[in-house]
């Protein structure tokens, strides 16, 4: 359903018509459908939160909620910051938005384990937003791509969210890791991608020829 | 004023129209021309009145000789369409006058030129286009509040004129003068916006009255309107993609699109749209309507170094916001080392001088906040200009000094607005409200500081080390080992940016860590990877080389 509508709100979305305020309730609709099917429209949410800017009776705390918390399911790309960019400063006190803006610090600051204790405080928070966990434990699994070459098994679990144990290992097979003896986790071969550079300097030809031809 | 008015006035209506025949059917305020009872003239207050009438009335101001010929000659290099004198009336005519006549008062209205120019609409619409960026930029006590809605109509007359027509208007006018109709348009939105939220004792009642009976004037739906309009009618996304493609524009251009006046003005636009919607904290949406510029290459589009300037200084700030460093660092050093080599092409130019000094600074300051943030190595000359001038507040920065962070935003920032008109009940109160778009994005730019403020210290520690226990490391920067693995973790996601590959857009890109210093945790060992620069020396010989030969050159010569 949703993938029919991107089409229709894509040419919502053209030109000077994007800013139009009956458009409004078709993309609020929208984003509603997002959070149910688990798909992702960046352009579409923030043209919902450019309409409350230009238009601020028509301001909800709760689809902006669901932009932000839809925003989160894409790190680690700044999705999210430029969602707060386009609230109001006075909004950003309101609940549910504050709890959103919280769990996203968590988040931003690899606090994992702090942000499922945060998530597990309010459950409601969630309802209706399909696959959430699961693509914040991606953000996880790439935040850790990126810092280890092994990880303990354990830690990892409990950053992915205190899931089980066969939970755990499925995160790790789905992205191709190995389960050592040793408890620990591999990941992946670090030490090809981050080594140390030297940067010598390279005089091409073309830079000093000139001054060959007027040394003649 | 009458005429003048009358002109205006059955002007303004078309572009009321297009401003979204969804805005006047959804709310009754977002008609555009419901101004017909408020009489321009006059503001209501008697003394500005009686200076008004004495400055202005035809009878007892008598323009002097000199600016007549000027703006018969003017008009005529118009009517010829001779683009060479037209700029050269543009750019030195009208700022010679100015500083010999018009230092800090206005040009003459008008009403009162008109009789001199036989009431050509086209000459005087043209002419009030300078003559109110003129009061805005020089007449000391700023523009008025009629002046602000005169200069609104002028621009609507100016814009139904070329948009409205049915054929492309036989007019061309230099790039420069294009890009500054668009640039100033744009300014004087933005002043706008930020005059009607101030709460000045210099507004008077009567003031706050026509801003709440006139909330058309200046709407941030017209604004976007004329630069989308102007997009369109010049088909200037498509010509760009054709253009980028190596194919022939004018292919796609269409009727209007082939004339310079509505491809510049087209083009012109999207910058414009960049920093409209910059102001309003859409980074997303400014830089989605570059789409199609290449703006990485130099083009026939990049004529106007304003221009230029302008797209860059946005564009990296848009990127620092959205924590893409690299990019951001990668914009601002080029448009930086483009300026230094330029500069000296401006230095008579004194206004556009200033002007590209003060951006100068700003990139500058930019440039600092995104090295603080991810340290990489950039052009050896910018490099040198930001450790002689910038060093200090980049040390500030570097020991997470919040204040000097803040200072450095809010120098180098752009001036935020909002596009809502502000409750005037409220006025005088407490919270200055201009200052409220300002506010949230520095909110945020703090928010994302203060996260990342454990970095640089982790870095420093990290650089003296090839190898390094976590446990080490925790014990030196007094935390948990858990603790500091969650600042490692903080580190690498926030040194991994987004970066910006191939192809126009400049949203695209893939995830790369570039920073200075970078490591992996294996185990309980910290590997670290550093980036290690051997001096050059061959760039200060080459130059050095270059220098003599021109001495040696210029002594044969003589």
């Amino acid at each position: 359903m949703a993938e029919a509508m991107q089409a229709t709100v894509a040419s919502l979305l053209k030109g000077i018509d994007r800013y139009n305020p009956e458009n409004l309730q078709t993309l609020e609709r929208y984003v509603a459908m997002q959070a149910s099917e688990n798909t992702y429209d960046l352009e579409a949410n923030l043209a919902v939160l450019k309409l409350y800017q230009f238009n601020p009776s028509m301001y909800q705390t709760g689809v902006t909620a669901t932009v932000l918390l839809k925003a989160l399911t894409n790190l680690p790309n700044s999705d999210f910051i430029l969602c707060k960019c386009l609230i109001e400063t006075g909004r950003l006190g309101e609940e549910p938005v504050a709890k959103v803006l919280k769990l996203a610090e968590f988040l931003e600051t690899a606090h994992f384990q702090d942000f499922w204790l945060a998530l597990m405080e309010d459950p409601d928070l969630l309802i209706g937003i399909l696959g959430f966990e699961d693509s914040i434990r991606k953000f996880v699994c790439h935040v850790v791509a990126s810092t280890y070459q092994t990880i303990r098994k354990d830690k990892l679990r409990i950053l992915l969210g205190n899931i089980s144990d066969a939970q755990t290992s499925q995160w790790i097979s789905k992205y191709g890791w190995r389960e050592q003896q040793d408890g620990y986790v591999f990941v992946t071969t670090q030490d090809e991608n981050i080594k140390t550079k030297n940067i010598t300097e390279k005089i091409s030809f073309d830079s000093v020829a000139a001054i060959m031809a007027s040394g003649r | 004023m009458k005429e003048g008015k009358r002109v205006i006035a059955h002007c303004t209506q078309p572009i009321g129209d297009m401003a979204g025949t969804w805005a006047n059917e959804t709310e009754d305020n977002y008609g555009y021309y419901q101004y017909g009872d408020y009489d321009m003239s006059h503001t209501g207050d008697p003394r500005q009145d009686m200076e008004y009438e004495r400055h202005y009335a035809s009878q007892s101001y008598i323009v002097p000789e000199v600016i007549k010929n000027f703006l018969l000659h003017f008009q005529q290099v118009i009517k010829e369409q001779n683009l060479v004198e037209i700029q050269n009336n543009y750019e030195n005519g009208f700022n010679k006058l100015t500083d010999r006549f018009f230092k800090t008062s206005a040009w003459p209205s008008a009403k009162v030129i008109a009789p001199i120019v036989g009431n050509e609409e086209r000459f005087l619409i043209l002419y009030n286009e300078l003559f109110f960026r003129h009061v805005y930029a020089r007449v000391s006590s700023g523009p008025s509040l009629d002046q602000r809605f005169d200069s609104y109509y002028n621009y609507c007359s100016l814009f139904n004129y070329i948009l409205n027509a049915e054929g492309p208007v036989p007019l061309e006018l230099p790039d420069q003068w294009l890009w500054d109709i668009i640039d100033e348009f744009i300014y004087q939105f933005q002043a706008f916006s930020i005059f009607r939220h101030k709460s000045s004792n210099k507004k008077t009642e009567d003031d706050i009255e026509l801003l709440r009976t006139n909330p058309k004037i200046w709407n941030v739906h017209s604004v976007l309107n004329v630069l989308h309009s102007l997009v369109e009618k010049s088909n200037i996304n498509k010509q760009l993609e054709v253009y980028t493609s190596g194919g022939d524009p004018d292919s796609v251009a269409g009727e209007f699109g082939q004339h310079s006046l509505y491809k510049m003005l087209g083009y012109f636009s999207l910058v414009g749209l960049l920093r409209l919607h910059s102001l309003l904290g859409d980074y997303y949406q400014a830089l989605k309507v570059l789409e199609n510029i290449d703006f990485n290459k130099k083009s026939l589009y990049s004529r106007v170094p304003a221009c230029q300037i302008t797209t860059f200084y946005y564009v990296g700030f848009a990127y620092m916001m959205m924590r893409r460093y690299q990019d951001a660092i990668r914009t601002l050093s080029n448009i930086l080392l483009y300026i230094q080599r330029t500069k000296t092409m401006f230095q008579n130019r004194t206004q556009l001088y200033d002007q590209i000094s003060k951006m100068n600074d700003k990139m500058y300051t930019l440039l600092s906040i995104c090295l603080v943030l991810h340290p990489m190595r950039i052009d050896e000359s910018v490099h040198s200009h930001l450790r002689e001038k910038y060093q200090e507040k980049m040390n500030r920065m570097q020991k997470g000094e919040m204040a000097e962070f803040e200072a450095c935003f809010a120098f180098a920032c752009p001036k935020f607005l909002s596009p809502v008109p502000p409750n005037y009940d409220l006025m005088g109160a407490n919270a200055p409200q201009h200052k409220e778009p300002f506010q949230l994005q520095l909110l945020v730019f703090k928010e994302e500081v203060e996260q990342q403020i454990q970095v640089p210290t982790i870095r420093s520690y990290l650089k003296l080390y090839t190898t390094l226990p976590i446990a080490k490391l925790a014990a030196f920067m007094d935390m948990s080992d858990d603790e500091l693995c969650t600042h490692l973790m903080c580190f690498k996601h926030k040194m991994k940016n987004l970066v910006w590959i191939k192809g126009t857009s400049g949203l695209e890109g893939e995830f790369q860590s570039a920073s200075e210093v970078d490591f992996y945790i294996d185990k309980d060992m910290i590997h670290i990877a550093d980036t290690k620069v051997a001096r050059r020396y061959g760039d200060f010989f080459i130059r050095q080389f270059h220098k003599f030969d021109e001495i040696m050159r210029s002594l044969k010569a003589t």
